[in-house]
């Protein structure tokens, strides 16, 4: 999952409760003014198109993601909207959560169950290469180790993870997850020229870029992007690649203390749970309950629509958080590892999915 | 030394909240307290 790269003041103490409340609303007020912003413009493009004036065909979550991006990359976003931007990540994740209504449960195991099979070989494949790479270029290893967690499994929320478990320093955790939200950024428009390009289905191309794009904000909106359908794929299978993130950060934990490096983890049941994502529970729940029949169609519907207004200033904060001076601000060499990776990753889970899907494994 | 992009975290659980307001949605949809949501 995703985390927020908003500067942070060194406050000594924290404020009351309520007051941290409070100071969430202008940041969380713009993110959906964006959103609504973004929404809006598709609606006005479709209106001028209809009136026969030019106006570009573009969706409101590429819409939210420009504006994001503008105001984060043009401007400085004072101080009092940065606490609220943050609450980006609650939105995502209850679109998530409210998306599964979306779902039969039989098709998330049997899609979840496929996409697990996939990551599995997916995790297998990008963890070396990466720490090939690491020792080609010659960066630090924790730093090494840390890109190939984040470009592995989930992006800014498994470094996160991972930091304190092989007791990597600020400045190597910083640098990963400034090289994981750029590669992301880019993903967002290369992926779907590319899915165009070779004519994937929705459902195809939603999985690979569930399999291959780091974040799960990104890799979300890289499948809405391609269409409606091929967004809720990428959901699901970028769910199931974070299920994997507890396994693959205890790794790194267990080798970095055999070094005497990192702190021993004595209970591993209890890290791989305080490590597991849990939002995927309250998927499960919806999915099982829809699946049920515990909603009418319409109430499903419903939903649907609620997971699209919860993602709305989601897709905002993807722009937002994006730093595109961190490509260059960060020195060439984790980002030059990072892209090649990605390249890797992107190549060898394309692969996987179009052979799966041309032998017709997934219907 | 300062990082440039240090990370911010909510001073709450994100996935218990997203949870809770989606079961909560959900239950007030199912109720039909509100009756339609539209896109």
């Amino acid at each position: 999952m995703s985390a927020q790269t908003i500067p942070m003041p060194t406050a000594a103490r924290q404020p009351p409760r309520s007051q941290q409340l409070v100071a969430l609303l202008p940041g969380t007020l713009l993110l959906f003014a964006i959103g609504l912003a973004g929404k809006g413009l598709e609606s006005l493009g479709i209106y001028l198109r209809a009136h026969h004036h030019y106006f570009p065909r573009i969706e409101y979550v590429l819409w939210a993601i420009i504006l994001g991006l503008v105001l984060s990359n043009v401007f400085t976003i004072p101080a009092i909207f940065r606490p609220g931007i943050a609450t980006y990540e609650l939105w995502l994740k209850l679109g998530i959560v409210l998306v599964a209504a979306k779902f039969v449960f039989a098709d998330v195991l049997h899609i979840g169950g496929m996409s697990l099979v996939l990551v599995a070989i997916e995790l297998a494949l990008s963890l070396t290469v990466m720490t090939v790479l690491g020792k080609i270029f010659r960066l630090p290893p924790k730093l090494t180790s840390l890109l190939a967690i984040g470009s592995s499994i989930c992006g800014v929320t498994a470094i996160m993870a991972a930091q304190p478990a092989i007791d990597a320093d600020e400045q190597d955790t910083t640098t990963a997850i400034a090289a994981i939200l750029a590669l992301g950024a880019l993903a967002l428009f290369t992926f779907p020229l590319i899915g165009h390009f070779l004519h994937m289905g929705q459902q195809p191309y939603g999985i690979w870029a569930g399999l291959a794009v780091d974040n799960t904000a990104e890799a979300t909106v890289t499948g809405a992007l391609y269409g409606d359908l091929a967004g809720r794929m990428a959901i699901l299978a970028k769910t199931a690649r974070s299920a994997f993130i507890g396994f693959v950060v205890l790794g790194y934990a267990v080798y970095w203390a055999s070094q005497g490096q990192a702190a021993r983890v004595e209970r591993k049941a209890l890290f791989l749970w305080q490590k597991f994502p849990k939002f995927i529970l309250g998927f499960m729940a919806i999915s099982v309950l829809a699946s049920l029949g515990f909603f009418s169609a319409g109430q499903l519907t419903s939903l649907g629509n609620l997971s699209k207004w919860a993602f709305l200033p989601a897709f905002a904060g993807v722009g937002l958080r994006t730093q595109l001076r961190d490509l260059v601000t960060q020195g060439w060499r984790p980002i030059l590892v990072g892209v090649l990776g990605e390249i890797f990753i992107a190549l060898i889970t394309l692969g996987m999915v179009l052979a799966v899907y041309h032998h017709g494994a997934a219907q | 030394m300062e990082s440039p992009t240090p990370t911010r975290k909510l001073g709450f659980n994100v996935d218990a909240a997203a949870i809770v307001i989606a079961l909560t949605f959900a239950a007030l949809i199912r109720l039909n307290v509100i009756h339609r949501i539209s896109w």
